[in-house]
């Protein structure tokens, strides 16, 4: 008998192992540990268009010009076919059954070549249809690129430099930080080193007090965990409808993150689950009780009611449910005391709301309204202790990480959601209530899911980018870190001080 | 059998190398073409252009490469990005003050100041050729780059791709990169360069690495590496031999013991404490601080690194010239910076913000014809740059010819001293290395005073 494969429970049915079986038996089990490893990872998938987006350019090609150009290489370079047929594009614009007289604009990447060699009767211009989506904010390029994550869920990578404006406002006001040379982490984005990108809702006392037997004896940790900073918050305007809500469901619950979804949908579709967060009204915190595997619950205003922290609402609901009890509260006038009573009554995952250009109220922009929330709850010693979700603005990858340097555990997304799945907007996307949009007629749930998983793949990659060039081996390390970005404006203070003309960095 | 083999080869789309008279017909719809829309025989091309490089900055780049002259209707000294360079202008002197435009306006630049027993090595022109590596564009543009830096005494650095057996023919003007790959890397390239380039970050990408595409690491691109072919290569980051400024150090030893001779350059990107990494580089023996801004070109970068990740090099050079003054270092240190300088007018404001000279990239290629479509990874077709720049595709890549292509820069990098010593002339100064860190004579154009 072999006594340390008792030890370990390798036994048959015929008794202890035998010496030979023993490792056999010790490297099946091995493969049984390995096969039930598991590290966390988004599988995306390219996945077709249902709506494709206007292309990028529109190419025009002068029929009787390409004849006559054709006709001159035929007589110049007869019997050359390969430089009579040679074409200005490698893309295949003019590689269709009728060559350029049917040229292909989806294929065109706007290199110019056939322009530049051909100025009499080729044409590229910019699609025009293309320019018009979105809104001052929400660019054709933010849409573009959302459109561009969800279909690939890969990373964008480009040649060329950046071409864009010099800072910019909002989150095109910050940089992030690098380190130069100590980098362990940055193996984590090639997947030989772990980056931790979850995210612990709820809240942790600052200690754990134990009593003379060992056992725990005061506040334990009241949290769960999602892998990754970023949760699906409710359609905005007009959006919402029971298949968006399914798509949500599934996806977050493939990512192991959270959907916020109007209570009434969730009760309807009967989509209480973990991975979902019925938002009740204050005067409906009763019907928390109707939820019971949700984890989270948030609690909002009344609609015609102002701004209010509904403390009575919060106790109704409280009492109704275990799940931990959120509270949305807008940037509006007197937010800030909203937030601190809201805490003091011991609410543990606050969900901070700004219009969907990202700012509040008085006009002031996400990163400095979250960065006074969490530096409010620093003040109070109660940072550990509360989550706080944001949302409104994040329409880019890069937002994520930077609404978490400026305090937040984890983000909100709204519009992505609808662009991931290629919806149309119509008008201004500034308001919430006011969101006119639609999504494809057919929304089929398994494409739409895909569709979300790959953004979210895509947004978690390009996180893992950002922390990787800090040397930050978690995301949750990255909550409040100022010290990681800089501000464009503070850094051109320093450069431009003293220059005739130069009179602050929003100049 | 041959005229169908061309036709069965040009409708299946299979590459093969190009035939003379294709090269010949290609090349001149392209070279003619680029001519007529720089000298303005038809409108701008609609879709050319973004807010860094603008439609009339690549055309008036065409036109310097073409004429050696600089244009008179096309701006030519800015982009409109709205900030940095855009938004900083000159405060010349009345111009009755001015100096005659002349040859005698010195725009040399020492390399080494640390008065050691390296090379003594000074260039005619306060610029040089940035790395671009082999695989990530051709021996052809590679040569174009080394033999008009021959011409201008000035350099062109390999890149991290090895070091081409053409590049011998020039190799007093080429600086040997070593970067986290090591790709290419070896003592007869080392000891074969007056200057060795030690790329620690990339500001297009910096903290990330390299990233070569496999479409693009060919048998050619491989074989020079010691990789191979057709698969992803990356150069990782940092130096997994660096860890701190001591080990940074003994880099710069290795070197030194190959190459007693060799000056050392180190490359670096923008982050905040951008002006300690370069303290740290010049107390590790570092004779140049190459700064490179986040606003830089590459063949390939995530998106989000571009914009987002360190700060643009407007913003690094005083921060890294006033440490360094505060340091008393500076005189013996040269500050080289690059990512986003575009125009001899970028060139002249980077020096008067505090750097000593710069390094050029993209304006290369652009003067070559880059419409900056930022394909150079490789796009949808996989092959690389449609104007056969950034590619080692066999068909491609003829597209660019050696000699064309180092008469265009010869002709682009003439232009751009006529200029800077304008902007030299105008400003009173007589010497290049006179308008060092002089921000007195910069202005910064309020939104004000242009809307």
């Amino acid at each position: 008998m072999l006594e340390s494969a008792t030890h370990v429970g390798l036994q048959t049915t015929n008794g202890p192992l035998s010496i030979d079986q023993f490792g056999a038996e010790s490297a099946r089990l091995g493969r049984e540990i390995a096969d039930e490893y598991h590290r966390y990872h988004i599988e995306t998938e390219e996945v077709d268009d249902a709506d494709p987006l206007p292309h990028r350019f529109l190419v025009k090609v002068g029929k009787v010009g390409l004849a006559k150009l054709i006709a001159k290489e035929m007589v110049t370079y007869f019997p050359q076919f390969d430089v009579i047929l040679s074409r200005p594009c490698t893309y295949g614009v003019f590689s269709g059954p009728v060559g350029g007289f049917a040229p292909r604009p989806k294929l065109c990447v706007g290199c110019l070549r056939c322009e530049v060699q051909h100025p009499d009767f080729v044409k590229v211009l910019p699609n025009p249809d293309l320019l018009a989506l979105g809104d001052s904010y929400t660019t054709h390029g933010h849409i573009a690129a959302i459109d561009e994550e969800a279909k690939k869920g890969m990373v964008p990578v480009r040649g060329q430099g950046y071409r864009g404006r010099f800072g910019g406002p909002g989150f095109d006001g910050m940089l992030t930080d690098m380190s130069e040379i100590v980098r362990p982490s940055r193996d984590g984005i090639h997947g030989r080193e772990l980056i931790g990108t979850e995210v612990d809702i709820g809240s942790k006392p600052m200690h754990l007090s134990f009593d003379s037997n060992g056992k725990l004896s005061g506040s334990i940790p009241e949290m769960f965990t999602i892998q990754v900073p970023f949760i699906f918050d409710l359609p905005p305007g007009n959006l919402g409808s029971p298949q968006l809500a399914r798509v949500v469901d599934s996806t977050s619950s493939r990512i192991d993150t959270l959907a916020c979804l109007d209570s009434h949908t969730v009760a309807r579709l009967g989509l209480d689950a973990p991975n979902i967060v019925p938002v009740l009204d204050n005067t409906e915190a009763s019907r928390a009780s109707e939820f019971p595997n949700a984890r989270l619950i948030e609690l909002r205003s009344s609609p015609g009611r102002s701004w209010g922290w509904d403390a009575a609402g919060f106790e109704i609901a409280n009492e109704a449910t275990d799940a931990m009890i959120g509270i949305r509260i807008h940037f509006e006038e007197g937010w800030q005391d909203r937030l601190s009573q809201a805490v003091e009554s011991g609410v543990k995952v606050i969900h901070l709301l700004a219009d969907l250009h990202g700012r509040g109220s008085d006009g002031t922009f996400v990163t400095e309204l979250f960065k006074e929330a969490h530096m409010l709850l620093i003040e109070q010693g109660r940072r550990d202790a509360v989550t706080l979700f944001g949302g409104g603005g994040i329409v880019g990858a890069d937002h994520v990480p930077k609404a978490i340097i400026s305090g937040l555990d984890a983000v909100a997304l709204d519009l992505p959601v609808l662009f991931a799945l290629q919806g149309r907007s119509n008008g201004s996307l500034r308001h919430r209530e006011n969101v006119a949009g639609t999504l494809p007629r057919h929304l089929d749930l398994d494409w739409a899911e895909q569709r979300l998983a790959n953004l979210c793949g895509s947004w978690r990659d390009q996180l893992l980018e950002i922390l990787g060039a800090m040397g930050i081996r978690e995301v949750r390390r990255l909550r409040g870190e100022f010290g990681r970005s800089m501000v464009v404006k503070h850094l051109e203070d320093e450069a431009f001080e003293g220059i005739v003309g130069y009179v602050g960095g929003d100049c | 059998m041959a005229i169908i083999q061309g036709i069965t080869d040009t409708l299946s789309g299979k590459i093969v190398k190009p035939s003379e008279t294709l090269v010949h017909k290609t090349t001149h719809l392209m070279q003619d073409g680029m001519k007529a829309r720089a000298f303005g025989e038809y409108e701008k091309p609609e879709a050319l252009g973004d807010a860094r490089w603008t439609d009339e900055l690549i055309l008036s780049t065409w036109y310097m490469a073409d004429t050696g002259e600089v244009p008179d209707n096309l701006n030519f000294k800015t982009g409109k990005s709205d900030g940095g360079f855009d938004r900083l202008d000159f405060q010349f002197l009345p111009e009755s003050d001015w100096l005659e435009h002349s040859e005698a306006i010195d725009t040399k630049l020492p390399l080494n100041r640390r008065g050691d027993k390296k090379n003594k090595i000074e260039i005619d022109i306060p610029w040089y050729g940035g790395g671009m590596s082999y695989g990530s564009v051709s021996v052809n543009v590679m040569m174009s780059r080394a033999k008009n830096a021959k011409q201008w005494n000035s350099f062109m650095s390999t890149g991290e791709g090895g070091y081409p057996p053409e590049l011998y023919e020039v190799k007093e003007n080429v600086i040997t990169q070593v970067a986290t790959g090591y790709f290419g890397v070896e003592e007869e390239t080392i000891q074969a360069a007056p200057i060795i380039e030690f790329k620690y970050a990339q500001g297009a990408k910096p903290g990330l690495g390299g990233h070569l595409l496999a479409a693009k690491a060919g048998e050619e691109v491989a074989k020079l590496r010691g990789s191979v072919p057709f698969v992803s290569l990356f150069s990782p980051f940092p130096f997994h031999s660096t860890y701190s400024v001591e080990d940074h150090s003994k880099h710069l030893d290795w070197i030194e013991t190959v190459n007693p001779k060799a000056i050392l350059s180190v490359k670096v990107s923008t982050p905040h404490d951008v002006d300690m990494v370069a303290v740290g580089s010049y107390y590790a023996g570092a004779h140049i601080i190459h700064l490179d801004g986040g606003y830089g070109g590459t063949g390939a970068a995530p998106e989000i690194a571009k914009k987002n990740i360190a700060m643009p090099i407007e913003l690094a050079i005083p921060k890294v010239h006033k440490f360094l003054q505060k340091e008393g270092v500076r005189d013996k240190v040269t500050i080289i910076a690059s990512g986003g300088v575009r125009t001899a007018d970028d060139i002249a404001k980077a020096i008067a913000l505090g750097a000593d000279g710069c390094v050029l990239g993209t304006t290369d290629l652009v003067g070559m014809g880059c419409t900056r479509c930022s394909n150079c990874e490789g796009g949808p077709s996989g092959r690389g740059c449609p104007w056969g720049l950034t590619t080692t595709d066999i068909e491609l890549q003829e597209w660019v010819q050696q000699d064309w292509g180092a008469k265009r820069l010869n002709n682009l990098y003439t232009a751009m001293q006529w200029r800077l010593r304008d902007i030299l002339r105008k400003l009173g100064l007589s010497n290049v290395r006179e308008l060092r860190g002089r921000t007195d004579l910069l202005r910064y154009i309020g939104k004000e005073a242009d809307e």
